[in-house]
This record gives C-alpha cells, sequence and structure tokens, in this order.
C-alpha cells in the first residue's frame, strides 16, 4: 500500500497547513516567521516527496520538520518568547477569525516563556493530542527526556497560570488534577 | 497520560489548530513553481555550458590535430626534397668522377707512348 500512494502537494498543503501553521506560531510566538516557516516546510516537502510512503508519514515529516525549522529559527533569532509576543500583538496581528479565546490567547502567551524543549512537548501534545512515545519520534528524543518535559513544562505552565489567570479560572480549576 | 485533569482539558482546547493565513497555500504553489522554473533554467544553463565546453574542446582539438597533420605532411615533404636533392648531386658526382676516369685514362695513354 505505502509503495503505491502517489502523493498530491497541492492536496498536502491544503490538509496540513493549519497543523504546520500553528505549530510553528505556538513555537516561535512570531505570525509572520510561522509563515515563512510553512512555507520553508512544504518546500522541503516538496523535494521529498519520492521519500514519504503514505500520509501518515507525511503528516509525520510535516510535524517533524515544521518543530525542527521553529526550533532553528529560534535559535537564529535568539530572541525570548516574550519579546516576539509583543512583537505578535504589536505587528502582526491575527486576523479576527484566527483570535483564540482570551484565556486561550493567555495560555499561549504563557506557554512562550517555557523553555524551548517543554514548549515543544506541550505544543504536540495538547495541539496535536501526540503520546508521549509519538513526541519522542517526532522530535528524535530518548522517551525519559519527553516525559520529563512533559512534567516540568507542565508543572511549570500551571503555576504560572495560577499567579496569571486568576480572572479567567475559578479557584481551583487551575490546580486540579495536579 | 491519557486521563487529562481540567487544566489539561483547558490547555486542549486553548491549543486548536489555528487556521492558515488567507492566501498561504496560494503562496506556497507559487514559490514552488518559481523554485521548479529557476531550477529547470539552472539545468539548461548548466548544459549550455557544457554544450558549449565541448564545443571548445573540439575546435581546439581539430585545430591541434590539423596542425600535427600538416607539420607531418611538411616533414615529409622536406625528406622527399632532401632526398631528391641528394639524388641529383650523387648523380653529378657520377658523372664528374667518370670524367675525372676518363681523363687520368688519356693522360696515361699519352705518357705511355712518349
Amino acid at each position: 500500500m505505502a509503495h503505491d500512494w502517489q502523493p498530491d502537494f497541492e492536496r498536502l498543503v491544503g490538509e496540513h497547513q493549519s497543523m504546520v501553521f500553528s505549530l510553528a506560531w505556538r513555537m516561535t510566538g512570531d505570525r509572520g516567521l510561522a509563515e515563512e516557516i510553512a512555507q520553508d516546510t512544504f518546500l522541503a516537502l516538496d523535494k521529498n516527496l519520492s521519500k514519504l510512503q503514505g500520509p501518515e508519514h507525511a503528516l509525520f515529516w510535516l510535524r517533524r520538520v515544521a518543530m525542527s525549522r521553529s526550533a532553528d529559527a529560534l535559535r537564529r533569532r535568539k530572541v525570548r518568547g516574550v519579546d516576539l509576543w509583543i512583537e505578535i500583538e504589536e505587528n502582526h496581528g491575527a486576523q479576527p477569525e484566527e483570535r483564540s479565546s482570551p484565556l486561550g490567547a493567555r495560555l499561549e502567551q504563557l506557554m512562550t516563556t517555557l523553555p524551548e524543549p517543554q514548549r515543544a512537548v506541550l505544543v504536540l501534545r495538547y495541539q496535536e493530542d501526540l503520546t508521549p512515545e509519538e513526541i519522542a519520534a517526532t522530535l528524535e528524543a530518548p522517551l525519559a527526556t519527553v516525559k520529563s518535559n512533559l512534567q516540568r513544562g507542565l508543572k511549570l505552565l500551571r503555576a504560572k497560570a495560577e499567579c496569571n489567570l486568576k480572572d479567567y479560572m475559578r479557584p481551583g480549576q487551575v490546580l486540579g488534577g495536579a | 497520560m491519557d486521563e487529562m485533569d481540567p487544566f489539561e482539558s483547558k490547555l486542549r482546547e486553548a491549543f486548536v489548530r489555528r487556521p492558515a493565513p488567507p492566501g498561504l497555500k496560494r503562496r506556497i504553489l507559487d514559490e514552488r513553481a518559481r523554485l521548479k522554473k529557476e531550477r529547470r533554467r539552472r539545468t539548461i544553463m548548466v548544459w549550455q555550458r557544457l554544450a558549449a565546453g565541448f564545443a571548445i574542446a573540439a575546435v581546439l582539438g581539430g585545430g591541434l590535430t590539423w596542425r600535427h597533420v600538416e607539420e607531418e605532411r611538411r616533414g615529409k615533404a622536406a625528406r622527399q626534397e632532401v632526398l631528391t636533392a641528394l639524388r641529383i648531386t650523387n648523380q653529378a658526382l657520377d658523372r664528374i668522377q667518370a670524367r675525372l676516369a676518363a681523363s687520368d685514362r688519356d693522360d696515361h695513354a699519352t705518357g705511355e707512348r712518349q
């Protein structure tokens, strides 16, 4: 089956552009940069189309390359996420249909203050709904590291949310299930 | 890991995929077409340079071969001329030698008679 798969580039872009763009945006916090990363990721996909064995492989490949390019972009720019979010608010305002709820926006903002490895696993966990094993495969990282980053990232985010999001969440809800 | 607490559920709600910006797909497809065109142009340019290189090499090779053949032809002609000259000289010397021999014989006969 895998070898009979005929990839349709245009269809792949249509199906996965939202996923790639969202990953890049949440990793970098910069809408413009996320668009560039999404474009680069799909152009790289075009070069590697013949190596892909099926739709699942294409999805896995896109996630892996989008995450890796976002990490590269962050390293290149050497800008802290929180600064980037000032940029996003000022220069790269989202279209009305792209705006998330106030709580969602605040959570995303808090997410950008996390260290990059923790942010990466949390984005893959909660945006893409991946298991730690799948995250480890996507990031090419040891499973133990992924689990540790998930726990630490979640703990840190929970603590930040407890301090910053009191207006949005009922008491006890933020810490619920800790 | 599979059971989510309320905070994780909030995270999941907050982290739904965002819609891609309008026109992103168009831009990707346009850039892809541009890169393909650029690659094709570069490939053509490489082949053109290769063809030009081959043509120059062929002209130079032809010129060198022609020069070699021409030099060989001139060498052969010069050798032929030298051989002809030697043959003529040889014939002239033979004639002179024959005359001298005839002259010696005449002198010898005259001496004996006296």
